[in-house]
């Protein structure tokens, strides 16, 4: 299999949140205990047990008001920054499909991730004293996907919104999309995440700019995450090498020239 | 070894033994902290490492993770705790040592001059005085303790602004506690080597345990402390003229 993408169409969300309460039930999360916010959105965030979430934008123009819909949930980055600084490999990037996973036995809760994650989306459980918990995303349903079926979302959807498969495909149909929504009469229209670090697996057709939902517009890969896996970890093993090496030879020397009966 | 027997306080005994007259280097809470500092350094160190090198990752790994984090947390309490309860317990003594490891002259520069000689091969013939410290106990004490400093507060960053502080500055902190892994580990290498394996020095690990340092090992090597600065520097200035003159005109 090649690598895949989901396709979501925000233009054609209508909001019902099917996606969200099936990746629940598929991935067996249990539901929050959430409160009136004055607004249809809810839970308010991404959580560990919340792994997709659909995003209400409210945007008003003039006396009416527009919504606008986002499903939030991992990128599945062609470059995972959190893959890069996981520090156990419980983050991986399969090769082949491009889905990114944690694996819950292998995870120590550390939380590099999330704040290496250009989108900020793993979320922890962990306790704040003892640092002990695990980390938690969307994984695209590679148990599902792996057996030939659609993630839980994108099979629930009642409004046609998601697509899944192929990304070279995902991304025709996304293009087909704008140039569509373009000549409706939405000039902003955009397909999100064809270049963005290293492609992204989630596709959005947006019918505004990225920013009006929340989006970064170029989200950038963190180059910290760069100089410390590839500058300063073997810098490091050079620089213990070296200090170690270089005492020993010392003491060689030492041991050969110190006359010890002027040591006192 | 010129001008350096007439000056010891080494004495033969009654019995015909040397007596060595012990003079108080360290106090008992220094030794506490020194050795406090050491042992949570270096379980610090063990556990940092486990999550920094790849080739340490099966340790880093599930529930042994989480147990190695935690006593990454464990031992920065005691780390972050000892300096402070020194200064707190002792603060004229914490004021001494940090003035006499702060304070750089001329003869810190002469006595790198002279080290290399010195540790490789021996030679001290004529070592610039030194203090309480010497330059090398002196840059190894400034970089543990900017490190320390360093690693408290991106240490304190990681542990409690996870989701707080800005992604990037979190980042930032990760890196930062990272360079002074590394800084600290690799000073920590060669002051292991000096203080322990070197074959010369048993003098400095000796004071650090009981807290003395004989009368004659002070007068060589911490002039400045032993007689005070002027004197020093004039037995310096002695020594250095007579070994000229052996040089021009060899007894040997
Ligand atoms: C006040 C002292 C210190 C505090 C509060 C502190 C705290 C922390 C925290 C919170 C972490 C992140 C892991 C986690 O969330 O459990 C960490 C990682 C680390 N610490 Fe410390 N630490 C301290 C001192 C030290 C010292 C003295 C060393 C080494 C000599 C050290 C080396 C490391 C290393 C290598 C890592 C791993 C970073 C990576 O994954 O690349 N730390 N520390």
């Amino acid at each position: 299999m090649s690598r895949v993408a989901m396709l979501i169409d925000e233009s054609r969300c209508m909001g019902c949140r099917g996606c969200q309460v099936a990746c629940k039930q598929w991935n067996d999360l249990p539901g929050e205990e959430t409160t009136q916010r004055g607004s249809y959105e809810n839970p308010p965030d991404l959580s560990p047990t919340t792994w997709t979430r659909v995003r209400f934008i409210e945007v008003v123009q003039g006396d009416s008001l527009q919504w606008l819909f986002l499903t939030h949930g991992c990128f599945h980055c062609g470059q995972p920054a959190c893959v890069h600084v996981c520090p156990t490999g419980a983050l991986k990037r399969d090769l082949t499909e491009g889905i990114i996973t944690v694996e819950p036995d292998l995870c120590n809760g550390c939380g590099y991730c999330s704040q290496f994650c250009p989108f900020g989306i793993p979320r922890l459980d962990t306790d704040v004293l003892s640092g002990e918990g695990k980390a938690y995303k969307c994984n695209f349903c590679q148990d599902r996907v792996a057996n030939g079926l659609l993630p839980a979302c994108v099979k629930t959807c009642p409004s046609g919104a998601f697509d899944f498969g192929d990304r070279e495909a995902m991304l025709a149909k996304g293009r087909a999309r704008v140039e569509k929504l373009n000549q409706q009469g939405f000039p902003n229209a955009n397909l999100y995440g064809e270049h963005e670090l290293g492609g992204l697996g989630r596709l959005y057709v947006l019918k505004e700019r990225p920013s009006l939902y929340g989006l970064p517009e170029n989200p950038e890969y963190p180059v910290l995450a760069n100089l410390w896996q590839d500058v300063l970890q073997p810098l490091g093993t050079l620089a213990f090498g070296a200090a170690a090496l270089g005492v020993l030879g010392f003491y060689f020397l030492a041991r050969r020239s110190v006359n010890m009966e002027d040591v006192e | 070894m010129i001008g350096n027997r007439m000056n010891t306080t080494e004495e033969l005994g009654e019995a015909g033994v040397i007596r060595i007259r012990w003079i108080p280097k360290y106090t008992a809470m220094e030794r506490l902290f020194h050795w406090g500092h050491t042992v949570t350094f270096l379980a610090l160190a063990a556990t940092g490492m486990i999550l920094f090198f790849p080739f340490l990752r099966p340790l880093a790994q599930g529930e042994g993770g989480q147990l190695v984090r935690l006593m990454h947390r464990a031992a920065a309490i005691p780390y972050g705790a000892l300096p402070l309860i020194y200064v707190i317990l002792e603060p004229r003594r914490a004021v001494l040592s940090l003035r006499s490891v702060f304070k750089v002259s001329r003869d810190d520069f002469e006595w790198i001059k002279g080290a290399m000689p010195y540790y490789l091969f021996g030679r001290h013939e004529a070592m610039a005085p030194q203090d309480r410290f010497n330059t090398g106990e002196k840059l190894n004490a400034v970089v543990i303790i900017l490190g320390s400093v360093a690693f408290a507060i991106t240490g304190l960053v990681m542990w409690f602004g996870k989701g707080i502080v800005p992604i990037g500055l979190y980042q930032a902190m990760v890196v930062m506690h990272d360079v002074s892994m590394v800084v600290t580990v690799s000073i920590f290498i060669v002051h292991f080597y000096l203080a322990v394996v070197h074959p010369m020095m048993w003098a400095g690990l000796v004071s650090m345990r009981f807290g003395v340092t004989s009368a004659a090992y002070a007068q060589e090597h911490h002039a400045s402390w032993y007689y005070g600065p002027e004197r020093a520097k004039e037995i310096y200035e002695a020594r250095k003229a007579a070994l000229a003159a052996e040089e021009e005109y060899p007894t040997d």
